[in-house]
């Protein structure tokens, strides 16, 4: 119980009641909008305060990157997916087949959404003709340390909504679906694209699985998936609640695959706790960025000078530490392009041979045969390097 | 294809030779996870080279 204080219309009035325990409740039309007890202040009602207008980057939002601000691999340029992999920061292309479509930041230069200045956009290659186990879609793992408070597999297990923009040359039903990786569970769902080559927002709300929990781990957990073109075995009925096993899109779907030069463009893309969309979470473009670096980072040599210690004539060994701490040790490429030179910005540099790496959750450390150098000395290279810890 | 490759500190990677990337023992990520695979359907990778 709690005394109140109502703003009433009918009779128009401030009516007060006291019942004499510690508790108040501010009530608009007898509706209690707000609740202050011993432990503390609770609002009911929409919370707007001054300076706080937009979204405060409390990571309400699961997806990283959903904005498509970030492009590390590709900075806005298209690439064909020959097989399944990473395009725009954290999100991945799956494919069955080779070369049906092609993605980039920003393809085919539409205005995006209003509020967003990024999408990813697909563009079909050809009029392809879905075989039964084919699979085309995009999609971004969540890793578990981000999923591990909604409780899946309790009674508590939270409802979350996905929200995004999309956009298609094409109109019609579309298919998608959130998968469980942990139990090999699949929600899959549809939404529709009424017009043409016109943004259109979207929310898919989705109960937790009561019944099969995530794992707490920088494992993926749950999987937001857009399908692109899905064949029969992948593909079911039952939408709209979780069903074992592994199914990327609904029967019957549209497929943007199968349609020479069709156009599937998407941004905003977020997943929240709660039954409704809220407003996309903006977050810092330095704090999206550093998200990224945690699954995927690259540099060149002209970014970064690392001590290299030659400990013979030839060969040397250079260090460094990732700018956030990788999700997994990651996979660690360096090219040819990096090298040596004995003062920052000396005329003579020597290409780095014989490359190996040795990549931590951390940092790393690159071995490397080089010439015209001296033993015991130090040096300054630059690398030319790729870092992947993708899920 | 693979080819195993030894540290000159005493660790042994993976060479993933389409792409020159090095992929650490790490169950965790999933290009090991890919290399795990690829081994249990039965192939072998290259051996690390002699006194590397």
């Amino acid at each position: 119980m709690a005394s109140t204080i109502n703003a009433s219309t009918s009779p128009a009035a401030i009516v007060q009641t006291a019942d004499g325990t510690a508790n108040l409740s501010l009530q608009s039309n007898g509706t209690t909008i707000a609740a202050i007890t011993s432990t503390g202040l609770a609002v009911t009602g929409a919370l707007t305060t001054n300076g706080v207008t937009g979204s405060p980057y409390t990571m309400k939002n699961r997806i990283i990157n959903g904005a498509m601000v970030i492009d590390q691999r590709n900075a806005g340029a298209s690439v064909t997916p020959t097989t399944t992999g990473y395009t725009l920061d954290r999100f991945n292309a799956e494919v069955s087949q080779s070369s049906k479509f092609s993605v980039q930041q920003n393809a085919g230069s539409v205005t995006p959404p209003v509020g967003f200045a990024n999408y990813l956009g697909v563009t079909s290659l050809s009029a392809y003709t879905l075989l039964a186990g084919d699979y085309f879609d995009i999609n971004q793992p969540i890793e578990g340390f981000n999923t591990n408070d909604l409780a899946y597999g309790t009674a508590s297990a939270k409802t979350c909504t996905m929200s995004c923009w999309v956009y298609s040359s094409l109109t019609g039903t579309f298919g998608g679906r959130i998968y469980n990786n942990t139990a090999n569970k699949s929600y899959v769902f549809t939404y529709s694209i009424p017009t043409a080559n016109t943004w259109t927002f979207i929310t898919i709300t989705f109960a937790g699985d009561t019944a099969s929990a995530l794992s707490n781990s920088n494992a993926a957990t749950l999987y937001v998936q857009f399908a692109l073109g899905v064949g029969s075995t992948y593909s079911t009925a039952s939408t709209n609640s979780w069903i074992a096993g592994n199914y990327l899109s609904a029967t019957g779907a549209t497929s943007v695959v199968s349609t020479s030069g069709a156009k599937w463009y998407v941004t905003g893309v977020q997943l929240e706790v709660g039954s409704s969309a809220t407003s996309f979470e903006w977050r810092p473009y330095p704090f999206e960025l550093s998200m990224c670096y945690r699954y995927y980072y690259q540099e060149t040599p002209t970014e970064y000078y690392y001590p290299f210690a030659c400990y013979v004539s030839t060969i040397g060994v250079a260090g460094g530490k990732w700018p956030v701490t990788m999700r997994a040790m990651p996979t660690m490429a360096v090219t040819a392009a990096s090298y040596v030179k004995n003062i920052p910005n000396s005329p003579y540099q020597t290409a780095i041979t014989s490359i190996t790496t040795d990549p931590t959750i951390i940092g790393f450390g690159v071995y490397g045969t080089v010439s015209g150098m001296s033993a015991g000395q130090c040096y300054n290279s630059g690398f030319t390097l790729t870092a992947s810890a993708e899920l | 294809m693979y080819k195993l490759v030894n540290l000159p500190n005493g660790k042994e990677l993976i060479l993933r030779v389409a792409d020159n990337a090095f992929i650490p023992k790490d169950g965790a990520n999933t290009d090991y996870q890919a290399y795990l695979k690829w081994v249990a359907e039965g192939n072998t990778p290259q051996p690390a080279d002699e006194g590397a």
